[in-house]
């Protein structure tokens, strides 16, 4: 196979990252997308073949196999698979045994922890130094939501570590069905934006676009916004749904903190580091901008479970609201006490020091 | 990248990057250190343990007994910390907050 022109390995390469639970309708998602001409230089990695066959050039199974590092903890592991088949990727087109690429889209098996596979993408460092991680994208089976997010803690980590949340079989669902699918979903992961596969046209823009985007800092930041007028805590919930869904256990909640002074990087750090240190399998989700003392603009952070991202520095402000805006998913975690213990680190000083 | 793993990784972890705007006099990265060891050590005496830099590369997290541990980024300071201290240190411990919003 010959190599197309535009190298595929003197740039970064997107990954994204499409997960859902059996049956919710992941590969026929991803057979609309690859139908996109924008898809046509985009490596495809599937945990498994399924009954719906996909029609392109670069589809390459891989095995679930997890290495978990000595004293790691489960988000934590390798996914040794995945790293060998992107470092195969990698090699193959070197060898122009397959064409160039400028995407990788991987399909999670139904029952896949999203954790280890972006400690994978995030933590490796060869890995890293070719791929960075784009889009997570959960789809979600409306008829079947219920059932799926409230037997399964691998269905709500997949809710929360998705950037995109997919709605799919909305035309075979009950009235009302969806819009109470869709309320549940923003209460528990707000910062995602949520797009119904029965009824859109498939946006490859939208579903796979790089984080930060501007309008998602913005969406998260009306949909905190609006529940809550002046900033102490801040539920990220709706209105009552129309039936009465109950996807996930109470002790999952979502809630947004917004911060009015500048903070402290290194303070921040500090609690994060340590909150995630013990609290690590109970923050599904931290994602949010910063104002930090010493920077004009924002600073994005975006942590899945134990796995944090690398802090990103935003071009500008979304809006005039220069306040640091942080929306936790979490899991039996008192949402007051976390907000006083954070309080309590950003207000930690210590005299500055001279440096001989 | 991961608190509990961090140990483990050859690149920078997340709470060693500086995100000071270049230029904007934010302090220097011998000041980062400096001030990072500074902060958790207002953690860390709430269990006993000092954190010291070691050679600008390492922490060295010391106990009053003596007993010490290298490691490489402030996120695998906790995991040692509760090693040598045996017991969590937990950022929502009522008794914590209390005592760093009375410092």
């Amino acid at each position: 196979m010959n190599s197309a022109p535009g190298p595929a390995t003197d740039r970064v390469i997107p990954v994204n990252v499409l997960t859902g639970f059996l049956g919710s309708g992941k590969t026929t998602l991803l057979q609309r997308l690859l139908r996109s001409p924008r898809m046509g230089r985009t490596a495809v990695l599937i945990n498994e073949f399924g009954e719906i066959g996909l029609d392109h050039l670069l589809v390459q199974q891989v095995d679930e196999s997890v290495l978990v590092l000595q004293s790691g903890c489960i988000c934590c592991s390798i996914r040794d698979d995945l790293k060998s088949a992107l470092r195969g990727l990698l090699s193959r087109h070197e060898r122009c045994e397959i064409p160039a690429f400028d995407r990788v889209v991987i399909e999670t098996t139904g029952l896949a922890d999203p954790g280890p596979i972006l400690y994978t993408l995030l933590s490796e460092p060869v890995i890293r130094h070719h791929f960075q991680l784009g889009n997570v994208i959960t789809t979600v089976d409306v008829v079947n939501a219920e059932l799926h997010l409230s037997r399964n803690r691998e269905g709500i980590k997949q809710v929360a570590a998705a950037d995109r949340l997919v709605l799919t079989k909305s035309d075979l669902a009950e009235p009302g069905q969806t819009a109470a699918v869709r309320d549940e979903l923003t209460r528990l992961n707000s910062s995602a934006r949520i797009w119904d596969a029965a009824e859109d046209p498939v946006d490859v823009d939208f579903l796979l676009d790089m984080l930060p985007s501007e309008q998602q800092l913005n969406s998260a930041r009306h949909r905190s916004e609006e529940q809550a007028p002046q900033g102490q805590e801040r539920k990220t919930g709706k209105p009552a749904p129309l039936i009465g869904l109950r996807l996930h256990d109470d002790s999952v909640s979502s809630f947004s903190l917004i911060l009015d002074r500048p903070m402290d990087w290194t303070a921040f750090g500090i609690w994060l580091s340590l909150l995630l240190n013990r609290h690590g399998d109970d923050v599904l989700r931290v994602k949010g901008i910063l104002c930090v003392e010493g920077t004009e603009t924002p600073v994005f952070i975006n942590g899945v479970q134990h796995i944090v991202h690398p802090p990103q520095h935003l071009e500008r402000w979304p809006t005039e609201d220069h306040r640091s805006r942080i929306v936790f998913i979490t899991r039996g975690i008192d949402q007051g006490r976390l907000r006083r213990s954070l309080e309590a680190f950003c207000r930690l000083q210590v005299a500055e020091l001279s440096v001989a | 990248m991961c608190g509990l793993c961090g140990v483990f990784l050859t690149e920078t972890h997340w709470t060693d990057v500086s995100v000071s705007t270049p230029g904007s006099g934010g302090r220097t990265r011998r000041h980062e250190r400096l001030h990072r060891v500074a902060l958790a050590n207002r953690i860390l005496k709430h269990y006993g343990l000092k954190l010291t830099d070691w050679h600008g590369s390492a922490y060295l997290l010391g106990s009053q007994t003596g007993q010490t541990a290298i490691v490489p980024s402030v996120a695998a300071v906790w995991p040692a910390a509760e090693q040598l201290r045996r017991r969590p240190l937990d950022p929502l411990d009522e008794g914590l907050i209390e005592a760093l919003e009375r410092d």
